[in-house]
C-alpha cells in the first residue's frame, strides 16, 4: 500500500470512525458540535454532549440486550438525536439504518424485515404509529423508542420507551461497566459494518447497501481532501440524514474535521434558517438550488425595471469575474474595480438573500444539475462544486474541487479512486469507498461490484484533461424508433430550470419522437395564473388552465429550440394531480421516479402518441 | 342550469395584506354552494367582495352576466343581493318590524306587506316580538331576523355568512333547514360560508375549500363530504389509529 494509501484510510492516526468519534469526544470536548433550534432558539451541544448521549445510547441499548452487528434503524427528520442515536448504535458496536420519514408504513414493514432490524427509533407519534402497524409482522423487532413524546404521555407499551428513558438506563447501565464504552471502541475494525443505506432500486426492492467503518472513513478523507474542511466551519443540516449525502455533511464529516452543523427546527423552516446561519461551507441538492434560483427569478419579474437591469450588469461582471477564476486566472485590473461595486450594490443582497453569502464554496450532488445553474452561483460570486458518487461507493467517486473545475463535469477522480469508462461507456469505480455488497442478497452484489469494480448503471464520457460528465443513466438513454440515442436528463435538466416546472420527465424510447409530462411548480404556476387573471380553482383546475400549458408550452419550445430537431419534444402533459413526498411516484426529495411516472401515466404517455 | 355569479381572478386586499389570492368559483341559479374553510382562510371576505364592502384589487364578478365591477354596496343589494353578514348586526334600537322594513327599503313595488308576513310565516316568533326591540332577541332570534330582513329585499342571491355561529346544535339545525326551505319554495340561490362543515355539505348542493386565501377544492357537496381530506380537517372525522387517540395530522392533498 502507497502511503497516501494508507494515509487515506487513516485520520489522525485512527482506523475506524468510532475511534475517531471517541478522539474527538476527548480532545474537543468543550467545543460545540451541533446547535439545534428549537422554538426559535439555537440550543448547543459539544463534544462532550454528544459523547455522553452517545455512550448512554449504547449502554441503553446494551441493557436491553443489543449485541454487536445488530441492525437498529432510525425514522427521523433531521434532528439531534438522530445523531445521538447514530454515533451510539455504531459505538456499540451495532449497525444504524435510516428511514425517510416519508415512507409510508408498508415500506417500513419491509426495511425492518429485510435488514433485521432489532430495535426501531421513531421520532415522534406518527413515525411510531406507522411502526406500530406493522409490527404484528415484524417478528426480530424487539424495541422502540421514540425521541418525541408529546401526545404520548398515555402510552403504555411494554415494546416502547421514549429516548429520554432510554438515556437514563444506559446511565445506570454504564455506572455498572464504565469501560465498556471505550473497550467496544477499541473493539471496532475497520471491515465492521457500519451503516446500511437503502437504494431504491428502480428494478425491484430495495437494497441495504452495506458501508462498512473503512468506507465511511476513505469517504471522510476523501470529501475533506477534495472540498476542504476545517473546524471553523458551519453548516446548515437540513437535508433527511437517512440518504448518503446527509450523512456524509452533517454527521461524518463533523467528526473529520471537528466542525460544526446547525439542524433546522423544521423542514418548512429551512429556508429561513439558511438566512440566519448564514453556513462557511453549503451542501444542497439540485432541487434546492433549483428552488432558490426560481425565487430570485420570479422576485426579479415582481420587480422593477431598473431593479432587473441592475441584476442583469451584476450578474454579467459576476460572469466574467467566475470566467477568469474558473479558467485559473485573474480579471483585469478594471473589471475586478468594476466587478466590486456590482458586487457591493446587487450581488451581495442577492447572496444574503439566499444565506449563500458567508458561503466559502457550495456543492452540490445526488441528481442531475444544469451546468447553466451552477453558472449562475458562480456569477453570484460563490463557487460551486459538483461531486459525484453512489451509495455504493459511499458517496463520492469524483469531484470538482477549488482549482480544478469545469461546469458540466463531475470533476475528477478522488484520491485512492479508480474512474474507467467501460467499452459500453458506464462508469466503473474501484476503490476503498466502493462498499462490499447490499445485505443479503449477493445475487444483486454479484451484478453491481464484479471483481472490485463497482458498475455504476451511468454512462459517462472523459474529456482531454480527464474531466468525467455523466451522459445519463444506462437504462435510462431513450433510443427513438428512428435509430437515434438520446439522454433525456440532457433536456430534462434544462426544463427544470425554468422557475415554473418542478420536474420533468422525457419519454420516447423506441417511439416515433419524444414526449414528456412535467409537474408544475406550484407556487410559481399560481402565482402566473393570479397575476395572469387565470380562473383556476384547484391543482387539477390550474393544471388544465389553457394559459398555462400554453406558459409550459412556451418553456418547452425554448429549451427545444437549444437541441436538435430529433431531440426536441413534441407532445407534452401535465401531471394533474398534486404529488407529495408520500406518493409513490415522488423520491423523498420530490423528483419524479421515471419508471413510476411511464406506468402509472401509461395512458397519458398513450395519448401523446395516437 | 346557468350560471348566477361568477368570480373570476379575484384579489381582495387589506391593507398592504392580500386576503383572497385569485378565487375563481361560480355560483349556479337555484343552488346552495357552501364556502368552507378555516378561521381566517378569507371566506368573509369573499362575500365582503361580492356584495361591494370591499373593492377587489383585481379580478371580476359577473353577477346575471353582467360585471359588478365599482358598483356600490346599495346598488349591487338593488341588483338582488342580499348580505346577511357575520354576528347578524341587526338594528339593535329598531324594533324587530322597523329592521325587517329596513330590508325593503330599496323596493317600490307593492309586494312588501305580502313579504312581511311571509317572513313571519318562516319565522312566527319574529311575528310575536314584532315590537320589541331587536336588541332584545336572543342570538337565534336575532339571526332570523337577519336573514328574514334580507328576505325583504327579494334577492335573487342570498349571502350567509356564518349562520350557525353561536348558536345551539338545535337552532343551528333550525335555521339550516329554513335556508334549505327558503332555497326551495322562495328560489333563493344560496352562497353560505360556513365553519360548521358538516352542516353546510350536509344542506349544500355544491361547494368549494379556501385555504389561505385561494380555492383549493370543489365538488358536489355529497363529493367533499367523502373526501379524506376535508373528513380530517372539517368534519372531524379521523381513524384513530393503531394506537387509538392518533393526534398528528396527515399532510393535507386536497383530493
Amino acid at each position: 500500500m502507497t502511503d497516501a494509501a494508507a494515509n487515506a484510510l487513516m485520520i489522525d492516526g485512527e482506523k475506524t470512525v468510532s475511534a475517531l468519534f471517541a478522539r474527538r469526544v476527548e480532545e474537543d470536548a468543550g467545543k460545540v458540535a451541533l446547535r439545534e433550534k428549537d422554538f426559535g432558539v439555537w440550543n448547543e451541544y459539544s463534544w462532550a454532549d454528544w459523547g455522553e448521549r452517545a455512550s448512554a445510547v449504547a449502554h441503553g441499548l446494551w441493557h436491553l440486550g443489543l449485541q454487536r452487528g445488530e441492525v437498529c434503524s432510525v425514522a427521523a427528520e433531521v434532528c439531534k438525536e438522530w445523531l445521538f442515536a447514530d454515533l451510539g448504535i455504531i459505538t456499540a458496536g451495532a449497525v444504524t439504518n435510516g428511514v425517510y420519514p416519508t415512507d409510508a408504513s408498508n415500506q417500513v414493514e419491509y426495511l425492518i424485515n429485510d435488514s433485521g432490524s432489532t430495535f426501531y427509533f421513531a421520532e415522534n407519534e406518527e413515525q411510531l404509529d406507522k411502526v406500530l402497524e406493522v409490527r404484528a409482522n415484524t417478528p426480530s423487532l424487539r424495541y422502540i423508542i421514540i425521541f418525541d413524546m408529546e401526545g404520548l404521555r398515555h402510552l403504555d407499551d411494554p415494546m416502547c420507551l421514549s429516548f429520554d428513558a432510554l438515556l437514563e438506563l444506559g446511565r445506570r447501565h454504564r455506572e455498572q461497566a464504565p469501560s465498556m464504552w471505550q473497550e467496544s471502541i477499541d473493539q471496532a475494525s475497520p471491515d465492521d459494518l457500519m451503516i446500511l443505506t437503502y437504494t431504491s432500486g428502480t428494478t425491484g426492492p430495495p437494497k441495504g447497501a452495506m458501508i462498512s467503518q473503512r468506507n465511511m472513513l476513505f469517504m471522510m478523507a476523501n470529501l475533506t481532501d477534495c472540498l476542504g474542511f476545517d473546524e471553523h466551519d458551519e453548516q446548515l443540516g437540513f437535508l433527511p440524514i437517512a440518504h448518503v449525502a446527509g450523512r456524509m455533511f452533517y454527521v461524518f464529516s463533523l467528526i473529520a474535521s471537528r466542525s460544526l452543523v446547525n439542524l433546522i427546527e423544521d423542514p418548512e423552516t429551512a429556508m429561513s434558517d439558511l438566512q440566519e446561519v448564514a453556513p462557511s461551507v453549503h451542501f444542497a441538492v439540485p432541487r434546492v438550488w433549483e428552488k432558490q434560483y426560481s425565487m430570485i427569478a420570479i422576485k426579479l419579474k415582481e420587480g422593477t425595471a431598473f431593479g432587473r437591469w441592475a441584476f442583469a450588469r451584476a450578474l454579467r461582471s459576476g460572469e466574467a469575474i467566475a470566467r477568469h477564476a474558473l479558467a485559473g486566472e485573474r480579471a483585469g485590473l478594471l473589471a475586478r474595480a468594476r466587478h466590486l461595486l456590482w458586487d457591493k450594490l446587487v450581488l451581495r443582497n442577492v447572496r444574503i438573500l439566499l444565506g449563500i453569502n458567508s458561503a466559502r464554496w457550495l456543492s452540490t450532488a445526488a441528481a442531475p444539475i444544469a451546468p447553466d445553474l451552477i453558472a449562475w452561483y458562480w456569477a453570484l460570486g460563490r463557487p460551486m462544486y459538483e461531486i459525484y458518487g453512489q451509495t455504493e461507493c459511499t458517496g463520492i467517486a469524483t469531484a470538482n474541487r477549488p482549482g480544478a473545475t469545469r461546469l458540466g463535469s463531475i470533476g475528477k477522480a478522488c484520491m485512492e479512486t479508480d474512474v474507467v469508462l467501460s467499452e459500453a461507456g458506464e462508469i466503473l469505480i474501484r476503490g476503498p469507498g466502493v462498499i462490499a455488497g447490499y445485505w443479503n442478497k449477493p445475487e444483486k452484489t454479484a451484478e453491481t461490484i464484479r471483481d472490485g469494480w463497482l458498475h455504476t448503471g451511468d454512462v459517462g464520457r472523459v474529456d482531454e484533461d480527464g474531466y468525467l460528465t455523466i451522459v445519463d443513466r444506462m437504462k435510462d438513454i431513450i433510443i427513438t424508433a428512428g435509430g437515434k440515442n438520446i439522454t433525456p436528463s440532457e433536456i430534462e435538466n434544462q426544463l427544470k430550470f425554468s422557475p415554473f416546472v418542478s420536474d420533468a420527465v422525457v419519454v420516447g424510447d423506441r417511439r416515433p419522437y419524444l414526449t414528456c409530462l412535467v409537474m408544475i411548480d406550484l407556487d410559481n404556476v399560481t402565482k402566473f395564473a393570479q397575476d395572469n387573471n387565470v380562473p383556476f380553482t384547484n391543482y387539477t383546475s390550474l393544471c388544465h388552465a389553457e394559459a398555462v400549458v400554453e406558459l409550459i408550452g412556451q418553456e418547452v419550445e425554448a429549451v427545444n429550440s437549444r437541441f436538435a430537431r430529433v431531440e426536441t419534444v413534441k407532445k407534452f402533459r401535465l401531471i394533474d394531480q398534486l404529488l407529495d413526498a408520500e406518493d409513490e411516484e415522488l423520491t423523498p426529495t420530490m423528483k419524479l421516479k421515471r419508471k413510476v411516472v411511464n406506468e402509472k401515466y401509461a395512458e397519458l404517455i398513450e395519448a401523446m402518441y395516437r | 342550469m346557468s350560471d348566477l355569479l361568477t368570480l373570476s381572478n379575484v384579489e381582495t386586499y387589506y391593507g398592504p395584506v392580500m386576503a383572497i389570492r385569485g378565487v375563481s368559483m361560480t355560483v349556479r341559479t337555484g343552488d346552495v354552494t357552501c364556502l368552507l374553510g378555516a378561521n381566517g382562510a378569507g371566506k368573509t371576505t369573499v362575500l365582503k367582495t361580492i356584495s361591494g364592502a370591499m373593492e377587489p384589487q383585481k379580478g371580476e364578478i359577473l353577477f346575471n352576466g353582467e360585471s359588478l365591477k365599482g358598483l356600490a354596496p346599495d346598488v349591487i343589494a338593488r341588483r338582488g343581493i342580499a348580505h346577511v353578514p357575520e354576528g347578524r348586526e341587526v338594528f339593535a334600537f329598531l324594533s324587530v318590524e322597523d329592521n325587517l322594513k329596513m330590508g325593503a327599503y330599496s323596493r317600490r313595488d307593492s309586494r312588501v306587506a305580502s313579504d312581511l308576513a311571509l317572513v313571519y310565516d318562516y319565522f312566527p316568533v319574529l311575528r310575536d316580538k314584532r315590537r320589541q326591540s331587536a336588541a332584545l332577541l336572543s342570538g337565534g332570534q336575532q339571526q332570523m331576523l337577519a336573514i328574514g330582513r334580507a328576505l325583504m329585499l327579494r334577492p335573487q342571491l342570498m349571502l350567509l355568512d356564518e349562520p350557525s355561529l353561536g348558536l345551539s346544535p338545535k337552532l343551528v339545525a333550525e335555521i339550516a333547514d329554513i335556508i334549505v326551505r327558503l332555497n326551495q319554495e322562495q328560489g333563493v340561490t344560496v352562497l353560505l360560508v360556513e365553519q360548521n362543515a358538516a352542516m353546510a355539505l350536509s344542506r349544500s348542493d355544491f361547494g368549494y375549500v379556501l385555504e389561505n386565501g385561494r380555492i383549493v377544492m370543489e365538488d358536489k357537496a355529497a363529493v367533499l363530504a367523502d373526501a379524506p381530506d376535508v373528513q380530517e380537517f372539517y368534519l372531524g372525522m379521523k381513524d384513530d389509529g393503531v394506537r387509538g387517540g392518533r393526534r398528528w395530522k396527515k399532510r393535507k392533498t386536497w383530493r
